[in-house]
This record gives structure tokens, sequence and C-alpha cells, in this order.
């Protein structure tokens, strides 16, 4: 008897060193998102070909974006400035950096990522979400990590090891960044009052269509048609922005030439970018304040009434801006929409339908460490 | 048809997001993709479908199927496909269980577009769906649709008025001619639609069983009562001793081109001709209803479709086959622009679009009804039809009408191509 089972738990010693063997040499498991859909309307994607959506790479990007290992202090994640909530915003008008200021811009809203541009950051100075992906973790005020050292605490890790090992295979900065590039892509927003509506599942209040429609047009006296020249824009306001690289950039507006920021100019270096920022998703919009990239607006009604007739007059600045004006007749007091109060507040009402309560309480975006599944 | 701002900023977008893809992401242009509605032909023991289609002859895919959706449990195949102003996709259908339904499309995971299936819409027994517009009344949006069968019988049809949010039925406007009372407007086959301000037009055909009655009027309809008000006789010559059956209409109007004086030019698919009936806005009056083109005079037959782009109107003759174009800015009046397009026989449906080189393309569609081939000793053969049914797509320069391409869909899947519509819209801006 003794022998017998002295035999079984041989093999099954031997099966299982087996096992353990198999799981470390076998090749990463590439399962498919399962039962992936996004809608048609917000146009074609492309995910970079090495590397794809599986259900492996967003689960290990998932842990990677809340866990707070990825900053050199062990106390700051991705999600520290991207609050699900918030619509993966952080509701400062700037984050605080680690050597105790603040940091230069508004921490960006994450919604629809896949769709769109080919520049991220305010100022367009990462060309992929890879690319995006590492650049917080190193910047000595964002979370201020080595890389080598944060390959070393992931490799020390045997619960990254093997989810490095089922997505990628090995522990490595660029498979860190396909990993968080991989979530980021899969936060997709597509069940807000505004996508019902689309979709004919919803109606709008009278208030909200007439702010949609104002919201799609351009004013034109001649005709008078009244518009907030929003979409002007904000023409990809339902994804993240434009694909086109740099047509996704604006200067709204906000300061003169003698304190206009660079924006992207810092990153192109051509003059006529000066001033220039990107023009971000409206997705969740009524979540995510303060607003602008230096989060100088604290409300949508700050927003509107900037729009409105706090315009300011710069060499850079768009000439859609400068030209949608619903009183020219009244003179040029101020640049600006110059609506009426009902306009603005019915705008207010038509961004307030772009805001995605299942996204933002979607628990498949949720801190895996909170016991999320 | 009538494009809203916003469906035009939906389809422009996603076509701005196509335009600038990557040259190695050509193959991808959603642009250029079509899409078809297909007839399967009894004979070849193939079922109707709806697809996507590549379009794009510099395309090493193109004529490929990209997505198809089969309907093997319906008889007869759906027919028009339009896009809201929301950008939501609906397909009239022939089959009376389907006379109307809205088609699902959403993406994978590849970012490709895929037909994820239709939902067939309750139409309170209207059936054989034909023309779909969007139009206001009394401020309020709706779908309208006309059924050339309307809800049965001989001198049946009727115009659907939808909610364009729950697809729900407001109103069927209805108004038989042996009900009405000599001399009262009715409604009988309707089948193209269009409209300017709050009056619609919609032409009286032909019975869906192309024997029991042929129309030769057109319904001016109150978009204000949404009754109809009017009919205006559109019949002259007869070449084929059959009632002129209008078939298409476009109420040509200032918002097309700002020198346009408001008219209804109508095509009559049995006269062979094109009429103009000028309008008064000031006071809502029609004029006296004249023939400017006659198919006989030119040896065109049957002619369709109008479609305009923002400088030229086109007009299709499903025989011999050709496509002709006019300057939009002389309308009502019918002014060459240029040679005639040479299709197939059957020339009908098209859509305007470039290739990835970014050439300006027309492609036709030729299928008068897919009906099946005689040769094939297919039941559902009409001598008259067959010969209307080249079952192709060509594709051609814009500019000079060069053939560049063709797709043989029996040829080459065992169908036949009823209808064309453009992936991301169909590059025209007036068509009702």
């Amino acid at each position: 008897m003794l022998r017998v089972f002295l035999i079984l738990a041989a093999v099954a010693g031997i099966a299982a060193a087996g096992w353990l063997v198999w799981d470390r040499l076998r090749a990463p498991i590439a399962t498919p998102i399962a039962d992936f859909s996004a809608p048609f309307v917000f146009g074609r994607f492309s995910v970079p070909p090495d590397n794809p959506l599986t259900q492996e790479a967003f689960a290990l990007g998932r842990h990677l974006f809340y866990d707070p290992m990825l900053s050199g202090n062990n106390q700051v994640s991705c999600a520290t400035c991207h609050v699900q909530a918030l619509g993966f915003t952080d509701g400062r008008a700037k984050s605080p950096s680690l050597s105790g200021g603040e940091l230069d811009f508004s921490s960006m809203s994450l919604a629809n990522l896949l769709w769109g541009q080919e520049r991220f950051f305010w100022d367009g100075r990462a060309t992929s979400l890879e690319m995006q992906a590492l650049m917080p973790i190193q910047h000595p005020d964002e979370m201020g990590q080595d890389i080598d050292d944060l390959m070393a605490e992931l490799r020390a890790s045997g619960t990254y090891r093997k989810m490095f090992r089922r997505a990628y295979g090995e522990v490595s900065p660029e498979n860190t960044a396909n990993a968080l590039a991989t979530f980021m892509r899969m936060l997709i927003s597509a069940d807000s009052k505004y996508d019902k509506y689309l979709r004919g599942e919803v109606r709008l209040t009278a208030q909200e269509e007439h702010g949609r429609k104002l919201f799609m047009a351009h004013p034109d006296t001649k005709i008078s048609l009244r518009g907030g020249n929003c979409i002007d824009c904000h023409s990809q306001f339902l994804t993240s922005g434009f694909r086109d690289a740099l047509d996704g950039f604006s200067n709204n507006g906000l300061d003169p030439d003698e304190s206009l920021p660079d924006g992207l100019m810092a990153v192109t270096g051509n003059p006529a970018h000066k001033g220039f920022f990107k023009v971000p998703t409206l997705r969740n919009i009524a979540v995510t304040a303060p607003y602008m990239h230096d989060g100088r607006f604290e409300t949508l009604e700050d927003v509107m009434a900037h729009y409105n007739d706090g315009i300011v007059v710069s060499d850079t600045l768009s000439p859609l801006i400068l030209e949608a004006d619903n009183a020219p007749e009244a003179g040029q007091g101020t640049v600006g929409l110059r609506m009426t109060s009902e306009e603005m507040k019915a705008i207010i009402a038509f961004l307030h339908t772009l805001t995605d309560d299942t996204f933002l309480a979607n628990p498949l975006f949720s801190n895996p460490f909170d016991g999320g599944s | 048809m009538y494009f809203s701002q916003f469906k035009q900023s939906v389809l422009v977008g996603a076509g701005l997001i196509l335009t600038s893809l990557s040259p190695a992401m050509s193959q991808d242009r959603e642009e250029s993709q079509g899409m078809v509605l297909l007839r399967g032909l009894p004979t070849l023991d193939t079922s109707h479908s709806i697809a996507i289609v590549e379009l794009d002859p510099e395309s090493d895919r193109f004529g490929e199927i990209l997505s198809e959706v089969e309907q093997p449990e319906m008889e007869h195949p759906l027919h028009h496909l339009y896009y809201s102003p929301n950008g939501r996709l609906y397909s009239t259908g022939l089959d009376p269980s389907c006379s109307l339904a809205e088609v699902g499309l959403s993406r994978d995971a590849d970012g490709a577009p895929v037909i994820s299936g239709f939902t067939c819409l309750d139409t309170q027994g209207q059936m054989v769906g034909e023309d779909i517009m969007w139009a206001n009344s009394n401020g309020q949006e709706y779908m309208f649709v006309t059924f050339m069968g309307g809800t049965g019988g001989d001198d049946g049809g009727s115009v659907g008025v939808f909610d364009t949010q729950t697809n729900e039925v407001v109103k069927i406007i209805e108004a038989r001619k042996s009900q009405v009372g000599e001399g009262e407007p009715y409604i009988m086959y309707p089948h193209g639609i269009s409209a300017f301000e709050d009056r619609m037009v919609v032409t009286s055909t032909v019975h869906p069983d192309l024997a029991t009655g042929v129309g030769n009027v057109l319904t001016i309809i109150d978009l204000n009562a949404l009754e109809p008000i009017e009919n205006i006789l559109v019949e002259k010559e007869k070449p084929l001793n059959f009632p002129s059956s209008p078939v298409e209409v476009l109420f040509a109007r200032p918002d097309m081109h700002p020198e346009i004086e408001p008219a209804i030019l109508a095509n009559t698919m049995f006269g062979f001709e094109t009429w103009k009936v000028p309008y008064d806005a000031s006071s809502k009056t029609f004029g006296l209803a004249e023939v400017i083109y006659s198919g006989v005079a030119n040896k065109t037959a049957v002619p369709l479709e109008f479609y305009g782009t923002e400088d030229e109107l086109f007009i299709s003759h499903a025989l011999p086959g050709v496509v002709k174009r006019y300057e939009l800015a002389a309308l009502p009046e019918l002014v060459s622009s240029g040679p005639d397009i040479v299709a197939d026989p059957g020339a009908h449906h098209m859509i305007f679009y470039t290739s990835a080189s970014g050439r300006d393309l027309i492609a036709i569609q030729n299928n008068l009804l897919n009906l099946g081939n005689g040769a094939d000793d297919d039941p559902t053969d009409v001598d008259f039809i067959a010969d209307l049914a080249s079952h192709t797509i060509s594709v051609h320069d814009l500019e000079t009408g060069e053939r560049l391409a063709t797709i043989d869909f029996k040829e080459r899947y065992n169908k036949g191509v009823d209808n064309l519509e453009g992936l991301f819209g169909s590059g025209f801006v007036h068509h009702h």
C-alpha cells in the first residue's frame, strides 16, 4: 500500500514539475477580447500589429495602471491622477508634483483612445500610446521611477512575472508600455445618454436638443443660423481626437501673445503652433472639471463664458473661433459667440448628455487591488 | 436625401479619420467600401444578403465581400438602403415579413466594420417598402417611407410616417383612388419621394405585382396636415403603351444651389421621360408640367435615379445603361455638363468616392430589379426586366467617365445586386 502511495506521489510530483516547466517555457497566450464590439459611427481604429488587444495584456495593463509600485516612492499610480469616477481625471487644476509644486498641465481624461489621435498629451509630445505610457512613470515630478529599478521590482513579483509571461513573455519596459497602452485602448465609452439617443433608445429633452443643434452649428447671421461653433474644433467629440497628426490642436483664445505658452510649438518648433493645445474629448466632460490644459476654468459655465465673450486675440488664435459671432452687429467690444444665456445653458445641458455613468463605474476598469474582478 | 449637419459631421468626421490613414492602411480605406443588397438567384441556390464590398479598383481586394449577413428565411430581398441624419442605417424591403428594417453596424477587434444583423420594423401592415427620406412636419422631424403596396389591394399604396427615435408608426398617409372620389387627390403605388419646405411629392409607379396597375401621376402631400392635396399628371408619350409610371422624383430647390428655381423633376419609367413641374413657393402653387427630356427622341429608356453632387446632377437610364450628367446650378433645366457615363443595362443607383490615390470615382449599380434570368429557367424571370439586369457594379473615373473596373456579382457570387450605398454615405448631397 505504501509503495502504491509513493508511486502516485512521485507521478504527481513529476506532473506538477512538468507543468511548471511547461508554463514557464510556453509562448504567451493571446486570447482575443471576448465579445469585442465597438460603435460603427466612431469610425475606423487601428491597433499596432505588434501589440494586439488580448485579455492577458488588458489584465496586466489594468494591474499596472493601478499599482503604486510604478512610482519611485511606491505611493503614486497612474490612477492617482486618472480617477475612473472622474472620467480618469483627478478633479484638480494641476496635479501635485513629487517635488511639492504642481505639474505643468491638468490631468487628461482617458476614454476612447482607440480612435483618432496620433499625438498624446496636451502639447502632443508623445506619438503613440505605447510611447506615452512610460513618460509619466519616468518623469521626476510625476512618478519619479527609474525604469531599470521598476523592471527589477516587477521581476521580483511572482504575480507580475506570471502575468507578463502570459501576456508577452518577458518583463520589459516595452511590454510594460504595451500593457498600459492596451488597458487604455480598452477604455471604451459608448453608453452615455447621447449614445443611447443615437441608437434610438432615448429622447433628448427640448433643452438638450436645442443644445445639440447649437453645438453642431457655425453661426451664420446671413441665414439667421445661431450656433455654438463647438463642432468646428470638436468634430471628434465622441472619441478622443483626430488621426491627422496636428489637426486636433488649436489656440482657443486663452492668453495674449505676451503670455501665450508654447504648447505644440515646444514639440514642433513651429511658431505657427505657439499656444496650440490638444482639442480634448468631450466624453464625460461634466465630470472632468476643472477645464483647459491648465485647469483655469472651474465649471462648464466658466468655459461657456470664455467662448461667449472672453476670447483673447493672439497671433495664432483659431480663425474658426475668431469669426464665430452670433451678434456681429453689436460691434467689436468683445470677441466671442455672443449667445444668449438660454443658449449657453442649452449647450451645457447637451454636454451633460455625454456623461457615461456605465463607463465611470464599469468594474472592468476599476482598481483590481480593491477586489475588483 | 436630406442630410442634417450632424449626419454630415458624423460621416465626414469618420471620413476624415479614414482619409488620413497611413499608406500601409490604404487597403482598409472605408470611404471606398460600399453597402450592397444582394439578391439570391433561385436557380443558383443562393440567399439574399446585405454585404460590404470593396469598390476601389486600386485595392487588391476590389470586388471582395468584406462582411455579409444573409437572409435565407426571406423570399424577397431587402430593397433600398438609407442612412438617417443621425447615422442609423435603414433598408426598405420587398418581403411582406420585412418591409422596413434597421440594419446593425459595428466594429470588430481589428476595427473593421461588420454588419451585425437587421431588425424588421412594425409597419402596421404597409408592404413593399421603397424610398425613405427624413423631413419636418410642424417643426418635428419624421422618417417618411413610401410603400408601393401600401396595406394591400389593387390600388394600394401609402406613405408611412415614423418616429425617428423609436421607429414606431406615427401615421399612415393613405388615399385610395377607389375611395377618395372623382377628382380628389389619391396615393397609389408610391415609390419616389422628395420635399421642399412644407410640400412633399411622391410618385405613382406600378403595382408591386407588375401586372395589376400602373400609375401616371405625382401626388403632392401637405406636410402640415400630412394629407394629399393634389395630383399632377405626368404622361405624354407611351412608347410601351403603358401608363407613364413615374418612379424617382427630385424637388429641385434653392438649398441645393442658390440659383435653382424650385421645381419638381420626375422620371417616368415607362414613358422614358423626365418631367419638370415648376413651383411657386410664395403662393404654394405648381405650374404646368412639361417634358424636358424625351427618351424616345434620345434613344434611352427607363430613366430611374437622381443623384446630385456639389455641382452636378446625375440621372441614370437603364437602357442602354448610361448615366447622364447636368449642371446643378442650371436646374430645373437639364443643361449637359459632359458626355454620358456608359455603364451596363440596368444602370440604376450610384455612389461617389475617391480611390486610394485620390482619383474621383463613380460606382454604378446596373440592375433594374434582381429577378431571375430566363436562360437559367428561373421562374421569377420577366423578359423585359431580365434585359435590364446586368448584375454588375461598374466603376468609372468621375471626370472622364472612363470605365476602370467591373464587378459581376452573378458570375462571382451567384447573386444579383439590388442596391448600392456608400459605407460612409454616398458622396452625394442630393438624392430626394
